[in-house]
């Protein structure tokens, strides 16, 4: 009697163990989704509003786009996936920040250019001037 | 050969600017981007029609047709807008296909809305807005036309005027 106790009481505290680890894993990965969904849709511009982002915004485009976030963000897909697969669809002026590609070089690297560029022409004007 | 590396400066500087300037007299307006899908192929989809929902529609089975493609729906002001006008260019081009797209709608309403005119030769039903997704639509309504290789030659957010359908639309449905 006493030796079935004894293995009742660690077959309900394994059993114990196991539904705590299991939910302490269930709230840790929703921990990770809802972060990277408020990235992701912080990362979204709310194209049918003004200066907003879609995390902020509550009109039916951004909760549709934050409805697809989700979804794919349980489909285990990655930021750059779901942020690629907008732009896909919605153009680059979907992203708040313009990326940094081929396509913006131009755009992210011309201040530094034309501020190296001011410098030369000075310092050509200084040596000369000298 | 030397000579030329003290302008360079100059060179990159002109060039800088006169990209910067190029972008900036272009004819854009950055609060309606283009289409990111313009000059690309049409997004596949399939949905029920809403006069007959047993019927299925595939965007591929309008491949080797000239088609109109737009988003409308009876909560949507501006699609009432310009509905006077999509009869009109209906009737003009009887050779080409109007698609509609019925967008998160409640079928009655898109009925009732279709009543003073259906310009549309067959309404596909976007009940959760997935098709709107692939088209990268943002706002009502939203009218694209795809040729018959199956690519988007135009794209246009808003109600369509007659000042575009002149200038823009008319040309591509007639060549």
């Amino acid at each position: 009697m006493k030796k079935k106790l004894k293995d009742y009481f660690q077959i309900s505290f394994f059993i114990t163990l196991i539904i705590i680890s299991s939910n302490f894993v269930i709230a840790k990965k929703n921990d990770t989704l809802n972060k990277d969904f408020d990235e992701i849709t912080k990362m979204l511009r709310c194209m049918s509003c003004q200066n907003l982002n879609v995390y902020e915004s509550d009109t039916d485009f951004s909760k549709q786009i934050k409805k697809e976030v989700f979804d794919q963000l349980k489909l285990n897909k990655s930021k750059e996936e779901i942020v690629d697969f907008m732009v896909e669809r919605y153009g680059e002026y979907i992203v708040l920040k313009p990326r940094f590609d081929g396509k913006n070089l131009i755009l992210w690297l011309s201040p530094f250019v034309l501020i190296i560029s001011a410098l030369l022409i000075i310092i050509g004007k200084m040596r000369k001037n000298s | 050969m030397k000579k030329i590396y003290p302008k360079l400066p100059l060179i990159f500087t002109v060039i800088i600017f006169g990209f910067l300037l190029y972008f900036l007299t272009q004819d854009k307006n950055p609060s309606n981007p283009p289409s990111a899908l313009l000059n690309k192929q049409m997004p596949k989809f399939e949905s029920n029609d809403l006069i007959d929902e047993n019927y299925q529609i595939s965007g591929e089975k309008f491949y080797g047709k000239k088609i109109i493609i737009n988003f409308f729906a009876s909560w949507c002001s501006p699609c009432k807008v310009e509905h006077p006008l999509l009869i009109e260019i209906a009737n003009n081009h009887s050779d080409v296909l109007m698609i509609g797209v019925n967008h998160k709608d409640k079928k009655d309403d898109a009925m009732n809305f279709l009543e003073s005119g259906n310009p549309y030769d067959q309404i596909a039903l976007d009940k959760d807005g997935k098709i709107a997704m692939e088209f990268g639509v943002y706002g009502l309504p939203e009218t694209f036309i795809i040729n018959e290789k199956g690519i988007i030659v135009f794209a246009y957010v808003g109600p369509i005027t007659n000042k575009i359908y002149e200038k823009k639309i008319k040309r591509l449905l007639s060549n």
